[in-house]
């Protein structure tokens, strides 16, 4: 994992957070809400939203405050400091968005133990001045966003054809051709789907590298 | 005792600062914020009520001074409402709390006018295992519908058993004994204090 105490420029933490180590595809963090909150595509960018805001805030004051931490207390801070930013997360979409607080449930509270936000903290946060922190945060939060919304676009259509509410294939029961997959709404679906794209990206990775 | 002091001071001076700081943001944003999310809890209360009662243009009128013990002895207050339709009162609806197997769960319960029979519930809260403990979610399901037309409890939980029966018996949902024995707990914790309070206040016989 990159940015151990290396000097990197803004382009090459963009590229790593959203393709060469994308959370998803690249350093496989995150994976519970990657599986769980997949089967519509608000859901996921909801999800995504909460955690580039958490990623942007913990990194920021991660960063801030790297010179006072102790080497003992380190991991206490970050879990102190992501909690609080979750916290404020949750309440907003209580207060602004019940009804997607509601369907998403204790996965944003979740967010709080999700592997990327405290590996930024420590791999990035913790060593890197204030900007490099930010848009490494911004970058890997866009990565896993953009993945949970391509993930979350394949099972919305073909668990039933639609897209953000909108008739992507025509249904069956109106007249079309397309027999909704059932599956794709369920675990079993979340597993296939990542499993196929993450087949796909080592395929792509591997062929580019020749 | 001094050097005690001054290492602690000095080993954790960002935690306890960031703490304070931290706290007081969160207490800021709680502040902002929770007239809203309580206000979005009522409405999705009188929703799910008005749901229960399948009747357009009900209103609910809090009724005050209705609590349960708690554990320590002290009151709690509970959250009835009358329903009203047409100036008439056509019901009870009452908020109530328990712990599930994933955290807690919350109910909105509907009672008759005479508050003798269960019109049902909805849930407010509830994050109970997927595809298991969170089928009681599902009104007019296998499990809710088992409270409609029931006795006002208690209730007793029996994993065999005639679902299609409507009396103080339910019938677990199966691989959700845990959620289900929760929301019977709930029932039973609530649903006769709440009569034996409202019956003794004469607001029973009010109501009707």
């Amino acid at each position: 994992m990159a940015n151990d105490a290396q000097t990197l420029s803004s382009a090459q933490v963009v590229w790593n957070g959203l393709f060469k180590e994308n959370p998803i595809f690249g350093l496989m963090l995150g994976m519970c809400p990657t599986l769980a909150v997949t089967t519509t595509l608000q859901a996921a960018l909801t999800m995504g939203g909460c955690v580039i805001f958490v990623l942007i805030c913990s990194n920021l004051m991660i960063s801030a405050m790297r010179r006072q931490l102790k080497p003992h207390l380190r991991i206490l801070m970050f879990t102190l400091t992501i909690a609080v930013f979750v916290t404020i997360a949750d309440q907003f979409l209580k207060a602004y968005q019940p009804e997607m607080s509601e369907y998403l449930g204790a996965y944003i509270p979740l967010i709080i133990v999700n592997c990327l936000i405290i590996c930024r903290a420590e791999a990035c946060a913790s060593k890197q001045g204030l900007r490099i922190s930010v848009i490494d945060g911004l970058a890997m939060g866009v990565g896993f966003t953009l993945s949970l919304s391509l993930l979350a676009g394949i099972r919305e259509i073909l668990a039933s054809g639609k897209l953000l509410g909108m008739t992507v294939l025509p249904l069956a029961e109106d007249g079309g051709w397309f027999v909704p997959w059932a599956g794709m709404g369920f675990p079993v679906g979340a597993f296939v789907t990542l499993g196929l794209l993450l087949g796909l990206v080592v395929h792509l990775t591997r062929k580019a590298k020749g | 005792m001094a050097n005690s002091i001054r290492l602690f001071v000095r080993e954790s001076w960002l935690l306890i600062v960031s703490s304070f700081l931290f706290g007081l943001l969160l207490a800021v944003t709680d502040a902002a914020w929770s007239p809203r999310i309580v206000q979005n809890e009522l409405n999705k209360f009188n929703k799910l009520a008005a749901a229960l009662f399948g009747k357009e243009g009900t209103t609910f009128e809090p009724i005050e001074g209705i609590s349960l013990n708690s554990s320590k002895g002290q009151p709690i207050p509970v959250d009835v409402r009358k329903a009203m339709l047409n100036g008439q009162c056509i019901g009870w609806a009452f908020m109530a709390e328990g712990s599930g197997f994933a955290g807690p769960i919350r109910l909105v319960v509907a009672a008759d006018a005479g508050f003798e029979k269960i019109l049902g519930f909805g849930t407010l809260v509830c994050n109970e295992t997927p595809g298991f403990g969170d089928k009681i979610k599902i009104r007019g399901g296998f499990y809710e519908k088992q409270y409609q037309g029931a006795p006002v409890g208690p209730f007793a939980l029996t994993k065999a058993g005639d679902p299609a029966a409507i009396d103080s018996t339910i019938v677990a949902i199966t691989g959700a004994t845990v959620t289900s024995d929760a929301v019977v707990a709930i029932f039973n914790r609530y649903a006769v204090a709440i009569q034996t309070q409202m019956k003794a206040k004469g607001l029973l016989s009010h109501g009707q």
